[in-house]
């Protein structure tokens, strides 16, 4: 059993009239138990050369349903308007724009159920990153 | 004004080499460097329904507008799952201790984010969940 920790923390002196700093510890464990995650497949990064177009980034067709699959993606862009459409199975999840990175589960549940990225420019770079217990 | 994001992933033993690693992102406006401003704070709701219930519903003013999302399971007990739906569409499920930060485009009214208490029963007690949303659309003034 590995043992994986997701660490957070949210801060701003400036947001609110208090400081704001919110952090949560999180440890990578299977569904609905406190096994820690067996696998990874590593920090990846995925290039878009041209023409932009949407691609598959996880293929719900591979992976077992209902596990507990975590995935990080970061958008590698220095450019403030550039954005990754993240979408899982067709619904827009949000855009990740330059900087910016995102941390969530991932059901899986059926095939359908891709994890889909969608460059709003050429040569944008995803770094991405998948934990499970599949 | 800024807020930031910080996130560490680390383990020793999950991969031949440890895992190592933490990103942090200030947040920003939509294709800008100017940072978010608005902000429905840190809010805590207890869970005790099976079906799926609006945490925070999508306003038209926010379509691609930027919006992150925090929410955190904060039940104790390994089995409790809270499943996380956008527009109906399972993004995942968030067990005991886990978090999850997202972008949030609202491309439509329908893109609420709800939540389900998905596997409680009257003997496993509510599911606290907390959650917070920082944005820039001024519209957005009241939660679900």
């Amino acid at each position: 059993m590995a043992t994986t920790i997701a660490s957070i923390n949210i801060t701003s002196t400036d947001l609110l009239s208090d400081s704001l700093s919110l952090s949560a510890i999180a440890t990578l464990t299977g569904a609905g138990n406190s096994t820690g995650l067996t696998h990874t497949e590593g920090l990846g990064r995925k290039t878009l050369a041209s023409g932009h177009a949407q691609y598959t980034l996880f293929d719900g067709t591979n992976r077992t349903a209902d596990k507990a699959h975590k995935i990080y993606l970061k958008n590698l862009s220095g450019t403030a308007a550039e954005y990754f459409l993240i979408t899982v199975n067709g619904e827009d999840m949000g855009r990740l724009y330059a900087g910016d990175w995102a941390f969530f589960p991932w059901s899986a549940h059926d095939a359908d159920n891709d994890i889909k990225i969608d460059p709003s420019a050429d040569d944008m770079t995803l770094e991405y990153m998948l934990f499970t217990d599949d | 004004m800024a807020t930031t994001a910080t996130l560490t992933l680390a383990s020793a033993d999950i991969a031949g080499d440890p895992v190592s690693v933490t990103k942090t992102a200030t947040l920003t406006k939509a294709g800008s460097t100017n940072d978010l401003d608005q902000s429905t704070g840190l809010n805590r709701v207890h869970l005790r329904s099976t079906t799926n219930k609006v945490l925070l519903a999508a306003n038209a003013e926010g379509d691609n507008l930027a919006a992150k999302v925090y929410i955190i399971n904060k039940a104790t007990d390994a089995s409790l799952y809270v499943t996380v739906t956008i527009n109906a569409q399972t993004i995942g499920k968030l067990y005991a201790g886990d978090f999850m930060f997202i972008p949030w485009s609202q491309t439509d009214t329908d893109a609420d984010i709800e939540v389900a208490a998905t596997n409680w029963t009257a003997s496993t007690g509510d599911i606290p969940v907390e959650y917070a949303l920082f944005h820039e659309d001024t519209d957005f003034l009241t939660n679900a």
